[in-house]
């Protein structure tokens, strides 16, 4: 591997140049084959390769101090006593060339939009599943089909007005879609929390650079959820709903409300009565018009859904069915983040936009075929299988990481009820270099950009960028041990950018 | 216009915060006050553990001092109140700026340590009195940061209620019948006075005679200190009308107008009436209209009833 030695001789002691940095087969999102530098990544190599293990010690626990006392922490409640852990947050910053972020965004665009068309079908005439693209059981009767949708007019069409798509880098280089998160997806103050940090780590390489802002998200969507009453209402009330202090996410849903200056509000605080939501406050009941809600489906209203629920209001879904309030997302979208319906979005895409998808899905097998199950049942030592109801790392099988006896334990799983499960082949997911116990070391990495869509859709040039922190491990979920980093997106391919003086192009 | 659950939340933050500022305070006055072999530890022991509902302790004043702080299992020590402050601070994050908010983390954290113990051990005093400087400094970044509108309102209306409540308190543990012999000792009535965070506002006015007639009439009547039970009250009182003026009047318990009685009754009493009639019935009085005016509170402002706020 061809490294930069060159500090070998100052820092002896040290291991902690680009020479320790040793990638796997993976892609590495900082050394190229040939062990060369990305130009991307220069500057902040460069900044690195300067920097001691102490001081690169004394910044990544800088970081985790500002996280602690911004509260930006979750709470394990152990036997005796309840700790504030931070989640596990990573100094150095994933970067993305403006090219390849181009191609994200406008893949991005491209599939929000058709699966806002999707829904917008489903719920109303169910085209698709009169052509036969989409299997009709296969969304009829999916967990996440809410009948109680049928026929509802949203604006724009906008169903999912706040989307956090998953993507994976595989071997080739070439980015993919792993997941689409269309109910309530989350992490989005982490973004803007990691930019914040990264920005006092690595100042002058964050200058360098040239990162584009993420910092306009709040009022993106703000202007998002306005939007979604703009037919009838010049200026709508807006509140956050929130489960409550207690959820994981609890710290994201204040956060974003006291940037966009809105009311956090939970189901305790909204009454129902004759069809119209009023939230209490200090002189009275006070109409509200846009719920940016935080809460499952299931949640949002006891009348309607899930009976033993408190966290949501009694009426509410009437409420919205009468057209006096709008729920953002709206009920039932995770209908097409679903995971077998995963497997349809390409051919979705085509069908009601004409256009081949700019972003590749993952192959993904549905063991519900019987010809595919066979498959599955074959080569799971070398797939990864997943429950189609499952999220957050749970109820999932990475075949070469599995012993002989899950295996055989999830194959019987899969044979009592195949079309729970889906598989895909084991990606090696893109590396990206990490702060590992005073060491850099290349962890798995993936990607969570977020979409915003209501009467426009927009993507945030920048992303969530979720780590597995365990060594060989494939899984980045928070609940199995994952962590984040920031993500610079950069505003063109050499670095120019924010009216700099401009550096030496090479 | 606010949550009324929000309200609620930035009611009790404030008066954790003032507990918590108050509990430490005694705590340190106590533990100092023990340093000098005379009466006047004990009675300052006496007088401190009485001010808090503890008539009598078996333990030492180390002891009943980590207590008081360190407690967890107690809900009135500094550590559950500042505990309870900032768990009410998460409920209502959007509500209070980051400036505010780290402070109060900052705190948390420092109690929540798992060498607070040993800190506390090491140098009581000094921890105490991080812990009163750090209060000041939440306060004063709540001051300096907050728009001075209903939110900051309500924190300042927990904090001013529960001020008038301890000062009480403490005055009732100290010159009523009932709780011990007579304080006379001048270094007892220091001791009382720095509890009341009064000694040096107090020395420049009635200079170094201290007597209890004197600690009374100031920490009671007198209009521009802080601390002292009507100018928590005129506090109270300002708060209140002004968060009232936003709230129709059906039949409602208006806490403004509790608050202006009880304000009239302080300004036109005075210490003479104290001393003839004993300052018994006065702080009972105080310690009373405060309980009313927090039920006041909570049903104008928090847990009206529906039917009477429905738009017509």
């Amino acid at each position: 591997m061809a490294a930069k030695i060159q500090d070998i001789d100052e820092a002896p002691s040290l291991p902690i140049t680009g020479a320790a940095y040793l990638p796997g087969v993976a892609y590495d999102e900082m050394i190229a084959k040939g062990g060369d530098v990305r130009e991307h990544y220069a500057a902040l190599q460069n900044r690195i390769s300067r920097l001691s293990a102490d001081e690169l010690a004394d910044r990544q626990r800088m970081l985790e101090r500002s996280f602690l006392l911004q509260g930006i922490t979750f709470t394990v409640y152990g036997a005796e006593s309840a700790t504030e852990r931070i989640i596990p947050t990573d100094l150095f910053p994933r970067i993305l060339p403006a090219k390849e972020w181009a191609k994200i965004e406008s893949g991005l665009t491209q599939r929000l939009q058709a699966l806002n068309m999707f829904l917008a079908d489903i719920y109303g005439e169910q085209q698709i599943l009169m052509d036969g693209v989409v299997p009709r059981e296969l969304v009829l009767g999916a967990p996440s089909y809410r009948r109680e949708m049928q026929n509802l007019y949203v604006p724009h069409k906008a169903y999912a007005n706040v989307c956090g798509s998953d993507l994976i880098r595989g071997q080739d280089g070439e980015f993919a879609v792993l997941e689409d998160n269309l109910r309530v997806p989350s992490g989005v103050s982490y973004m803007l929390a990691n930019r914040d940090a990264a920005k006092r780590t690595f100042p002058s390489a964050y200058r360098e650079a040239g990162v584009r802002p993420v910092e306009r998200y709040p009022d993106l969507l703000l202007a998002t959820l306005k939007s979604m009453a703009a037919d009838w209402l010049s200026n709508p009330q807006v509140v956050v709903l929130t489960p409550g202090v207690y959820n994981s996410a609890y710290y994201e849903h204040a956060y974003l409300a006291r940037l966009m200056g809105v009311p956090l509000v939970e189901g305790r605080d909204l009454v129902v009565h004759d069809n119209m939501v009023y939230m209490r406050t200090t002189t009275g009941l006070r109409r509200v018009d846009v719920i940016y809600r935080r809460v499952d489906d299931d949640f949002v209203d006891p009348l309607t859904f899930r009976r033993d629920s408190s966290l949501g209001a009694a009426g509410l879904f009437n409420a919205y069915r009468a057209g006096n309030v709008v729920m953002c997302n709206a009920p039932g979208t995770g209908v097409a983040d679903d995971k077998a319906v995963y497997a349809f979005v390409p051919d979705i895409i085509r069908y009601y936009l004409g256009e081949d998808p700019i972003l590749p899905n993952i192959e993904t097998y549905l063991c519900r075929e019987p010809a595919q199950l066979s498959h599955v049942l074959a080569n799971l030592d070398k797939l990864v299988v997943k429950a189609v109801g499952a999220s957050g790392g749970y109820g999932m099988l990475v075949g070469p990481h599995a012993s002989a006896r899950e295996r055989a334990e999830f194959a019987e799983a899969l044979k009592a009820d195949p079309a729970n499960y889906i598989a895909q082949p084991t990606i090696q997911l893109s590396t990206a270099p990490c702060l590992i116990d005073g060491r850099i070391e290349p962890r798995h990495v993936d990607l969570r950009p977020f979409i915003l869509s209501g009467e426009k859709t927009v993507v945030t040039p920048g992303a969530l960028t979720r780590v597995a922190l365990k060594r060989g491990s494939l899984v980045v979920n928070s609940s199995q041990g994952g962590g984040s980093k920031d993500t610079w997106v950069l505003a063109e391919e050499n670095g120019h950018h924010n009216g700099g003086t401009g550096h030496d192009a090479r | 216009m606010m949550l009324a659950r929000v309200a609620d939340s930035l009611y009790w933050l404030g008066r954790y915060i003032e507990r918590a500022e108050h509990l430490s305070r005694l705590s340190t006055v106590m533990l100092n006050a023990t340093l000098d072999q005379t009466d006047t530890g004990a009675q300052a022991v006496r007088i401190a553990l009485s001010a808090v509902g503890e008539t009598e302790s078996r333990i030492g004043p180390f002891e009943a001092a980590r207590g008081l702080v360190l407690d967890k299992g107690d809900p009135n020590s500094v550590f559950s109140s500042l505990a309870r402050a900032r768990e009410n601070a998460r409920q209502v994050r959007d509500q209070i700026t980051t400036e505010t908010w780290e402070r109060l983390n900052l705190l948390y954290l420092k109690v929540m340590d798992r060498n607070a113990d040993r800190d506390f051990a090491d140098n009581s005093v000094n921890f105490l009195h991080d812990i009163i400087a750090d209060v000041h400094l939440f306060k004063g970044a709540a001051d300096a940061t907050m728009s001075h509108g209903e939110s900051w309102r309500f924190m300042m209306l927990g904090m001013y209620l529960e001020r008038a409540q301890l000062i009480a308190g403490l005055l009732e543990a100290c010159f009523t019948e009932g709780h011990g012999r007579e304080i006379n000792d001048h270094l007892a009535l220091v001791a009382v006075l720095r509890m009341g965070c009064a000694l040096e506002p107090y020395l420049r006015v009635y200079t170094a005679e201290i007597e209890p007639r004197h600690i009374l009439e100031f920490m009671v009547f007198d209009e521009d200190f802080p601390r002292s039970i009507r100018f928590a009250t005129a506090q109270i009182e300002k708060h209140l009308s002004e968060l009232a003026r936003h709230v129709e009047a059906t039949g409602r318990a208006a806490p403004e107008r509790l608050a202006g009685r009880l304000k009239a009754r302080l300004e036109f009493a005075d210490v003479d009436e104290l001393e003839s009639h004993g300052a018994a019935g006065l702080l009972t009085t105080v310690a009373n209209e405060c309980a009313r005016i927090h039920e006041a509170i909570y049903e104008t402002f928090v847990a009206y009833p529906l039917e009477l706020r429905l738009p017509a």
